[in-house]
């Protein structure tokens, strides 16, 4: 049974890949990005191995924990979690629960991130190589450790994997923001160990003794303290280990049962009169489309999550920066995501999937479409954009730039919505569906989203130059009147961009709109 | 029928439609004339290429060759205009499911730029025509596929089109909701409105339609009035005839229970 889901999972994959070449290129780049890893983390172990048995212990220790609290996060916010075979999709076939949990379980070791994870803890033996008993130890422990990943992924996405699960989602933009800042949390954790002058190794192996009594790091713990002679320590690490599978297990196997004797949507009365925006909107399809393109930008967490990366990047460069945000420098933190957020629908007409049909139904002229999702996105994003310049601008106490940063936050978020108003009348991209996870992954998807980004990136950088300048000649001379003529050109350049988009991309539209809806039907079908 | 010397306009007509998918001809030199206020059925086994015709004829999907107008304006060549004369509803599309269903009809409504006071008396109307005042302020993506179908339906209506396109209506709609609709579109046929209907039930096409299609393989295998394409015999007995594929056996042994 569990060799026919696995065989079930590499059938799709195939078909899927068959269907479309460039997911296929995307799926060469992740195997290729995965074999790199492994090779670096692979020499690295062998490198380390030769160092002596605490820096085995440390590395192995903390390289676990980060994977299992990886593998834990990867579901809510990177689809990490096979998504091609689920247990929903399984409940019609005649299997106990239990089959169902090892089959998935199978299907989650057997996929490239799976394979991946088992190969690079396997390397961890190399290291090892030099203890015996530990090299024993490891031979039960790292497989242990590989099945842990999956399971707490698996237990994890159980509770995020509820279609329409307005709580799942916002657990995924939590572990996103999250996420996002784990670099600066890491750092200050680093910096807290650390002192001015390196690390501080008592610092370190305490960190490491403690963090190996926490399950996500107890199992890779064990082969260490078996070779160190700890074995009441060992002992019970591993009882540790072997207590968290349990637990992961039961609380998945708690909600697989709970799914399939829950329906999986439910209707709630909701009251009339709550039209919203749309009850806002003057008539016409340019007033419409403002109203539904801003409903989804306030309510779609597709669009929602871009938001809180405007709010977020700002805390994460004043970490980059050491707390020093007394610098015109950080006046300045506001216009990276500000540009960013301007990119964010360049692909739009993607992510109406096929319910752009309702629009091209109503003979909707181009340049109504466009405006109206340009204005859309302009008022869900611009209000974010003031608040979070004048908070930043406060910080650095640098009043006298406020006008030069907002020109420039401004105008880098209308220069982007205007290049966006034209490369959404051409480029449609496999995007997740409106109600699917967020995170979901959509196979091939990130290297050719990736490369698109980056060439409009710079030509809104380019768009926003001008502006850049004159607010340096602002924080170089003091002089207000530069500042207030960055705001004047580049309110100007951004408007004048998305005026030009809006014409240029409403005339495209009005020749692709057919078009785009029979490439959105090809690349996702729904 | 006769026809009259100078024929009036058709409220839809296509001709030399054909569309081609990866080298397979799902529609083929389709030819059809709506006139206006009829009930028109368009029948045919999956894959007959209803959808494609209907997606072409109402501006969704360009046609590799051929024309399509709405009472007289070629939906191709004036898409605007073409598109305000009709109300479509799609088979198989999303909507935009994020919206509740009575945000939903009012976009529609504000899409085709009808005036706001006028639309909210429309948008109450279509609840309770549709039976969905309790759920209107539920968002469509917790609907039911019934009641996602309803939905749709009304925004089809909501500007109050002078031809109606819809693609398998009733699928998945409760009896009662069905009746009621059937009701509107009957006195919107009398009162000159046209209604084009694809559907799989051909007791429904028989009862309600005064004007049949029947396509397979792409192709129109028959067309006209109902009487006169059933001669007789019922829509149902004409159908498996004309298209055939039909096998009278008992079924593979093994699903035999006894």
């Amino acid at each position: 049974m569990v060799a026919t889901v696995l065989r079930l999972r590499y059938r799709i994959l195939g078909n899927m890949l068959a269907r479309s070449p460039w997911q296929l290129v995307g799926f060469v780049f992740g195997i290729v990005g995965a074999v790199a890893g492994l090779s670096i983390a692979a020499l690295g172990l062998v490198v380390i191995g030769a160092s002596g048995l605490d820096a085995v212990r440390g590395v192995v220790t903390i390289g676990g924990a980060l994977l299992v609290v990886g593998w834990s996060v990867a579901p809510l916010v990177a689809g990490g979690v096979d998504t091609t075979v689920e247990a929903e999709q399984l409940a019609p076939f005649p299997m106990t629960t239990r089959q169902v949990m090892l089959a998935l379980t199978v299907v989650g070791l057997a996929g490239v991130p799976g394979i991946a994870t088992a190969l690079g803890a396997l390397s961890a033996l190399a290291a090892w190589a030099r203890w015996p008993v530990a090299l024993a130890a490891g031979a039960v422990c790292l497989p242990l450790g590989v099945l842990s990943c999956v399971l707490a992924s698996r237990a994890v996405a159980s509770f995020s994997g509820r279609r329409r699960g307005r709580l799942g989602n916002l657990l995924g933009l939590l572990a996103f923001g999250v996420l996002v800042l784990t670099g600066p949390l890491l750092t200050g954790l680093l910096g807290l160990l650390g002192g001015e002058d390196g690390f501080d190794a008592a610092r370190v192996d305490a960190v490491v003794t403690g963090l190996a009594w926490t399950p996500v790091s107890a199992v890779w713990a064990v082969p260490g303290d078996l070779a160190a002679g700890e074995w009441g320590p060992g002992l019970a690490r591993l009882g540790i280990a072997l207590a968290t599978l349990a637990a992961l297990w039961l609380l998945w196997r708690r909600n697989v049962v709970a799914a399939s004797v829950s329906p999986r949507r439910q209707t709630v009365a909701g009251r009339t009169g709550r039209l919203r925006w749309v009850g806002l909107a003057p008539t016409g399809a340019t007033g419409a489309s403002w109203a539904r393109s801003l409903s989804y930008w306030l309510g779609d967490p597709r669009y929602l999550r871009n938001l809180v990366i405007v709010a977020v990047l700002p805390v994460l460069l004043a970490f980059g920066m050491r707390w020093e945000v007394h610098t015109p420098v950080f006046a300045f933190v506001v216009v990276l995501p500000a540009l960013l957020l301007g990119l964010v629908p360049y692909v739009d007409v993607s992510y109406d999937g096929t319910a752009f049909a309702s629009v091209l139904a109503t003979g909707i002229r181009g340049r109504d479409d466009r405006a109206g999702r340009l204005l859309g996105a302009f008022t869900a994003g611009a209000p974010l954009v003031v608040v979070v310049t004048v908070v930043t601008v406060a910080l650095s106490g640098e009043w006298v730039l406020l006008p030069a940063v907002l020109g420039c936050g401004l105008g880098a978020l209308l220069a982007g919505l205007g290049i966006c108003a034209v490369s959404s009348a051409y480029l449609i991209v496999p995007v997740p569906a409106s109600g699917d996870n967020v995170f979901k992954r959509v196979p091939g998807q990130s290297f050719w989203v990736g490369l698109s980004l980056m060439g409009f990136t710079l030509v809104s950088g380019v768009f926003i130059a001008p502006a850049l300048a004159l607010a340096e000649l602002a924080v170089f001379s003091g002089l207000a009147l530069w500042s207030w003529l960055a705001l004047v050109v580049g309110l100007g350049v951004g408007a004048g961009v998305a005026f030009a988009g809006v014409a240029v991309g409403g005339r495209v539209f009005d020749a692709s709109g057919p078009l785009l809806l029979e490439r959105i039907r090809a690349t996702s079908g729904y | 029928m006769s026809t009259p010397a100078a024929a009036p306009v058709p409220a839809l007509a296509v001709a030399g439609l054909s569309k081609a998918f990866g080298g397979r001809l799902a529609v083929d030199h389709v030819e059809l004339a709506v006139p206006s206020g009829s009930f028109y059925g368009l029948v045919g086994p999956n894959g007959a290429g209803k959808t494609t015709t209907l997606s072409m004829a109402t501006g969704l999907l360009r046609p590799d060759a051929g024309t399509a107008s709405v009472h007289g304006v070629d939906v191709w060549a004036d898409p605007a205009v073409a598109k305000r004369m009709i109300g479509n509803l799609a088979d198989g599309v999303r909507l935009f499911d994020r919206l509740t269903g009575e945000q939903l009809i009012f976009y529609t409504g504000l899409m085709f730029g009808l005036p706001r006071d006028e639309l909210a008396g429309r948008t109450a109307d279509l609840l309770r025509l549709m039976d969905l005042g309790e759920a209107a302020g539920t968002p469509v993506a917790d609907y039911s596929a019934g009641m996602t179908k309803k939905v749709a339906l009304a925004c089809a209506l909501v500007h109050a089109p002078r031809l109606l396109v819809l693609d398998e209506p009733f699928e998945s709609v409760d009896p009662v909701s069905a009746a009621n609709i059937e009701d509107v579109l009957r006195s919107y046929t009398a009162s000159g409105g046209t209604v084009i209907v694809s559907s799989h039930s051909m007791d429904l096409v028989q009862r309600m339609c005064d004007h049949v299609a029947i396509l397979a393989g792409g192709r129109v295998l028959v067309a006209g009035g109902v009487e006169e394409v059933r001669g007789g015999a019922s829509l149902q007995e004409r159908f498996l005839e004309l298209v055939g594929g039909r096998t009278h056996a008992e079924g593979p042994a093994w699903l035999r229970q006894s």
